[in-house]
């Protein structure tokens, strides 16, 4: 069943969802079917990963013709570069289904087709099923944030629909930019991700086309100044679509820059690298910065995000294995960890019914065990040696420094400025004296803390022994980073003064 | 294979599995029926003994190799392997760490029999533990790491456990705020850290990122690399071991639990710094304008700790600015390249403040955590054992002849003299004098005159035994450590620095006699000259406290620094986050957005006006359009 097993994985929990739609089942049957298609799909993606051989090249491929005509087919596989991605979006959801409860059928039905559209997106290999499934999997999320979400759902919900939808026409373009070049050049259609490497673009619609895929991506990592979709989105969605966006929709935006514009336009990539950098960092001390100033806490977690989302987009910017390598880990790393921060201030906001962070107070000495799981998951989120965070980034602020010293610091702050906001929001959260409200606060359930350990061991696992993920993804990285730094040193020797080299002697 | 070992992970790991242990069983049965605290105090003391046993074991097994190949090594698995990066998880112990250990692990377990004591009846007993274990294995850590990142962990896990413990009071917001305060500083340090890592990677960390290869390979690194590796690994130390700029989260560490300030704030976790600058003394040989940075920085923080500590009234603070200051002392003596009187220091102060603090501690337990020195007074009768033993301690910080500090102060600034920085030397003298005077000012303030408050004077009484029995043990510890290192003018021949010279990129200067002679004459002079002063004004019996006004006000208050950092850095910060959340954001991010929403729906309320809703007009528009048509098709068919 190898050859199926990524279709599978993508249409289990698509037809699941659908069927659940579509038939007069009740809320909890929903969930119930919800949780197994899930646990079905951890299966099968951890049978991935320990059949993974990590030699280079795509795996458990498979490649059927579509649209003949064109050269579209239904082409799917894993290789090093989304292996990680592939377990972050396989993984985590019987947690989601497992904690949290809702009114009604359709929350679980959708978040059950944006699992299949993700796992869709991140096997595809051929730029058009990419669009397709890239296209699918804001649909569900529409749906989440514009019928379950909170009081100002509607405006956030269309920002986010519109606003994406926007970049993907853009990708769009960009995409058929590419294949007609590809026509032009070889006599042949084809939107393989493989064939497509071999373009060797230059000239301005190329570089347009670069800046449209990046416009895209952008728009869903996000980048800044991109973002200003994620605070609204964010903190309206129902705590299901926000953990799903935040955990994995967009760590698909970094994997997409990865997969499809560093091998086709090396050259642009290149040449406009330092700007990305910049625009990672400086979106991730803004969005930092702006953490603390907020009172409502899945908001401050938002802004988090998006500035976590800055120093994972520099990884690949960097251009070196190091950085590359680093990205991908701290993909898992961060939807493990920011995973799990949503779905336990989901809990929260059940049960004390507020996010506002000055009316929590004290709620490590009523639930020690919810407070323990939330400090771990916070540690990895602010890089602790020993948690999972600490590798990726650790790895990135390496490559900076490589790449440009400027960068490097800058991305180096990233460890003094999560640390303001996150300790600052558990003292008023969980230490101080507990009120009123928080009197009440009931400890984790028997189910909820099996639920969440696992994760927890993961972050700490993760942390103590990186091995294992490394040695599947640093092949592949190591090929990614190839072709574009034959591109940049070609740039470097004309003369370009682009890539800034730190001085010293390798 | 001689060197590799089996044994050195289990250092770090047997405390760190205390600390899981003693976790989950608190987290188990913390809502409940809390279990005896003599179980969580044996499985406590547990890791700690066997580390402590294990570090002789080292020690030992040191000596058995030939000097110049003294190292033992244990890689465990491979950690982070990416292209050139090769981190093994992995321990290496030789003269240097085994040294830190033997301290470490020996005065961390006195701590922990101490802490049974004074923690006793706290409802959180077992968390204490657990923290406390957790710091040491992490310590542990840091110090047989057998590399930069590996350091690195144990580097910022004691930053964890140190916030942990700062905030072990949670209830009261200033304790949490010292805690956050302690972690957010250390993490600035650890930019630096981690910056200077990573540089030191790209300079010479390709072919082996562990101390021997990068010893090896250091002579390769370009003097203006080296340098910024050097200031910027320096950064971290500023962080971790309290040095201006960020030695401000020290003092008010002092809100955690008195054995804690004994063991993290004083004996451990602080030294780290001197001991990472000692670590990579192959780098800072190479470059010595780093070199007279730091010891710059170190003696100018000696001078200023030690002022703030002639005017402070709490206990405990008073020690906390003597440990920054002799924390900067220590500084000095690896910035001018003594890195074994560096280390020296570290390991005879390690004694005498824990010992210090530990017996600050039975004051405070015997006040009824009362730690204002001025509602003190006379306690001398009252805890005859507290009293012998501080006096032992108080003596060997101050630098008085034949105690430990003596021997190794002295041993700093002779080495400042013997290499020229008669500046540092001379500052260093001064703080030595000042260090004598407000060590005596608090002791005769606390033991001798009269009892300021009668009712807690009443009711003061020695602590138990377990608390009194390690107080004893580093008493003679902090009589007797300066004796392993007694310089030749003593007839001594330095053994500890003859242990760790292997360890060390260091060369003694040959020097004349006398210069050691002025050196330990001036350190006995300035000694006597702080203990007179505080003998007159502090030793009889009516002293009172005195009213600070002016400079001494402006000393009491710490010259405002944390007023300065917080309208500086802090307000600053937090207005700027506003700002963007309230302006930038909005208006300025997401303005462009608003605008293109506002011009498409200017563009549709456009398109609006001709829809007026009269079928006449819209058949005029017909008209219109299908007349356009028809001339367009006539023109293009040249009819």
């Amino acid at each position: 069943m190898f050859e199926n097993i990524l279709s599978v994985m993508i249409f289990l929990p698509i037809v699941a969802g659908f069927g659940v739609l579509i038939l007069p089942v009740k809320k909890e049957a929903a969930r119930a079917i919800g949780l197994v298609s899930a646990i079905l799909v951890v299966i099968l993606g951890i049978k991935v990963f320990f059949n993974f051989t990590g030699t280079s090249g795509l795996e458990f491929a498979i490649n059927i013709p579509w649209f003949e005509s064109v050269g579209v087919s239904y082409n799917l596989g894993v290789d090093g570069i989304s292996l990680l991605v592939l377990m972050a979006g396989s993984c985590l959801f019987p947690m989601a289904y497992l904690l949290l409860k809702t009114k009604s059928k359709g929350y679980y039905a959708n978040l059950m087709i944006a699992q299949g559209a993700m796992i869709g997106a991140i096997c595809a290999a051929d730029m058009i099923l990419f669009y397709i499934f890239w296209e699918i999997m804001l649909l569900p999320v529409f749906f989440m944030i514009g019928l379950y979400g909170g009081p100002n759902r509607l405006p956030a919900t269309l920002k986010i629909t519109l606003y994406t939808i926007a970049g993907s026409l853009f990708m769009l373009a960009a995409i058929v930019y590419v294949g007609v070049a590809y026509h032009a050049q070889t006599g042949v259609w084809s939107f393989d991700i493989a064939q497509l490497t071999a373009l060797n673009l230059s000239g301005k619609a190329a570089t347009a086309a670069f800046v449209f895929f990046m416009l895209a991506f952008a728009i869903k990592i996000p980048l800044f100044p991109f973002h200003t979709w994620l605070p609204d989105a964010y903190t309206e969605a129902p705590t299901a679509a926000t953990f799903l966006l935040s955990a994995i929709m967009a760590k698909i935006g970094v994997y997409a820059v990865i997969r499809f514009v560093l091998p086709v336009f090396a050259e642009d990539f290149a040449r406009y690298a330092i700007v990305l950098a910049y625009s990672g960092v400086i979106g991730m001390m803004y969005c930092g910065i702006a953490a603390i100033a907020q009172k409502d806490f899945k908001r401050m977690l938002a802004f988090s995000s998006a500035s976590h989302m800055g120093i994972i987009a520099l990884g690949v910017f960097c251009m070196n294995v190091q950085a590359l390598t680093g990205t991908l880990y701290q993909i898992v790393a961060h939807a493990t960890s920011t995973g799990a921060l949503f779905l336990l201030i989901g809990i929260i906001e059940e049960r004390m019914e507020t996010r506002n962070i000055e009316d929590l107070g004290g709620i490590a000495y009523k639930a020690p065990i919810f407070a323990v799981f939330f400090a771990v998951a916070m540690l990895a989120s602010v890089g602790l040696p020993g948690t999972s965070g600490f590798i990726g980034e650790f790895l990135i602020i390496l490559g900076a420094v490589k790449f440009n010293m400027a960068i490097g610091v800058l991305a180096g702050t990233t460890l003094i400025i999560g640390v303001c906001y996150m300790l600052w929001m558990f003292q008023r959260v969980f230490f101080e004296k507990s009120n009123a409200r928080t009197e009440g606060f009931r400890d984790l359930t028997a189910i909820e803390t099996l639920t969440i350990l696992p994760l927890v061991i993961l972050i700490l696992f993760m942390g103590i022994y990186p091995q294992p993920f490394l040695d599947k993804v640093t092949p592949a990285a190591l090929k990614q980073v190839a072709s574009v730094s034959a591109v940049q040193q070609q740039l470097a020797d004309n003369t370009v003064p682009v890539v800034e080299q730190t001085q010293e002697k390798n | 294979m001689e060197h590799t070992v089996s044994y050195l992970v289990l250092i770090p790991l047997l405390p760190l599995l205390g600390a899981l242990v003693l976790g989950v069983m608190h987290m188990a049965t913390c809502k409940g029926r809390p279990l005896p605290e003599k179980i969580y105090s044996i499985l406590a003391c547990a890791g700690p003994v066997l580390a402590c046993i294990l570090a002789l074991k080292v020690y030992f097994g040191l000596r058995l190799l030939p000097e110049e190949a003294r190292y033992l090594v244990q890689d465990v698995f491979t950690w982070i392997h990416v292209g050139d990066l090769n981190v093994s998880m992995g321990f290496f112990a030789d003269p240097l760490s085994s040294l830190m250990l033997l301290f470490v692990t020996f005065i961390g377990t006195l701590i922990h029999i101490y802490s049974i004591g004074y923690m006793a009846k706290d409802e959180n007993f077992g968390k204490f533990f657990a923290y406390l274990n957790l710091f040491l294995g992490s310590m542990l850590i840091l110090v047989l790491g057998n590399g930069p990142v590996v350091m690195f962990v144990g580097w910022e896990g004691v930053g964890l456990c140190s916030y942990l413990l700062i905030s072990y009071y949670s209830q009261d917001t200033n304790n949490v705020l010292a805690g956050n305060k302690a972690f957010i500083v250390n993490r600035i340090g650890d930019l630096g850290f981690v910056l200077g890592m990573s540089l030191l990677f790209w300079a010479i960390g390709a072919g082996g990122f562990d101390y021997m290869s990068l010893r090896a390979n250091a002579p390769q690194i370009t003097p203006a690399i080296g340098l910024a590796v050097c200031l910027l690994l320096f950064v971290g130390a500023t962080g971790k071991s309290a040095q201006i700029p960020l030695y401000v989260w020290l003092p008010d560490a002092m809100a955690g639990p008195t054995p804690v300030s004994a063991l993290i704030h004083a004996a451990t976790m602080v030294t780290a710094g001197v001991y990472m600058v000692a670590r990579f003394s192959f780098l800072y040989v190479e470059v010595p304008l780093a070199g007279s940075i730091v010891a710059w920085i170190g003696i100018l923080t000696a001078l200023l700790a030690a002022t703030f500590g002639c005017f402070q009234r709490d206990i405990k603070k008073i020690l906390a600015y003597s440990t920054v200051s002799q924390l900067g002392y220590m500084f000095a003596g690896v910035g001018v390249a003594a890195y074994s009187a560096g280390i020296f220091h570290v390991f005879t102060h390690a004694f005498f403040k824990a010992l210090l603090f530990l017996g600050a501690g039975s004051v405070i337990y015997a006040m009824h955590h009362e730690q204002d020195i001025w509602k003190m007074g006379g306690l001398k009768e009252k805890m005859p054992i507290t009293y012998a033993t501080m006096l032992v301690g108080a003596l060997a910080l101050a630098g008085c002849p034949l105690f430990s500090g003596f021997f190794s102060k002295d041993e700093i600034l002779f080495s400042a003299l013997a290499s020229g920085h008669v500046g540092i030397w001379f500052v260093g003298l001064l703080v030595a004098v000042m260090t004598a005077y407000y060590t005596f000012r608090m002791f005769f303030v606390v033991f001798h005159g009269k009892p300021r408050d009668q009712h807690a004077f009443e009711a003061a009484h020695e602590p138990p035994r377990v608390m009194t029995v390690p107080l004893i043990i580093l008493a003679v510890g902090a009589l007797f450590a300066g004796y392993l290192n007694i310089p030749s003018i003593f007839g001594g021949n330095l053994q500890v620095s003859h242990w760790l010279a292997p360890s060390l990129a260091e060369h003694h200067p040959h020097v004349s006699i006398w210069i050691e002679i002025i050196a330990v004459l001036t350190s006995i002079m300035a000694f006597a000259g702080g203990i007179y002063i505080a003998w007159k004004r502090f030793g009889v019996v009516e002293a009172e406290e005195p009213f600070y006004t002016g400079m001494a006000n402006f000393a009491y208050n710490k010259f405002f620094v944390d007023e300065l950092y917080h309208y500086l850095i802090v307000v600053p910060y937090k207005f700027f986050g506003q700002t963007i959340w309230k302006s930038i954001e909005p208006y300025v991010t997401d303005g462009p957005v608003k605008i293109a929403v506002w011009l498409y729906g200017a563009l549709a309320n456009a398109f609006k006006v001709v829809q007026v809703g009269y079928v006449r007009v819209y058949a005029i528009y017909m008209v219109i359009g299908l007349s356009v048509l028809s001339i367009m098709i006539s023109r293009s068919l040249n009819l």
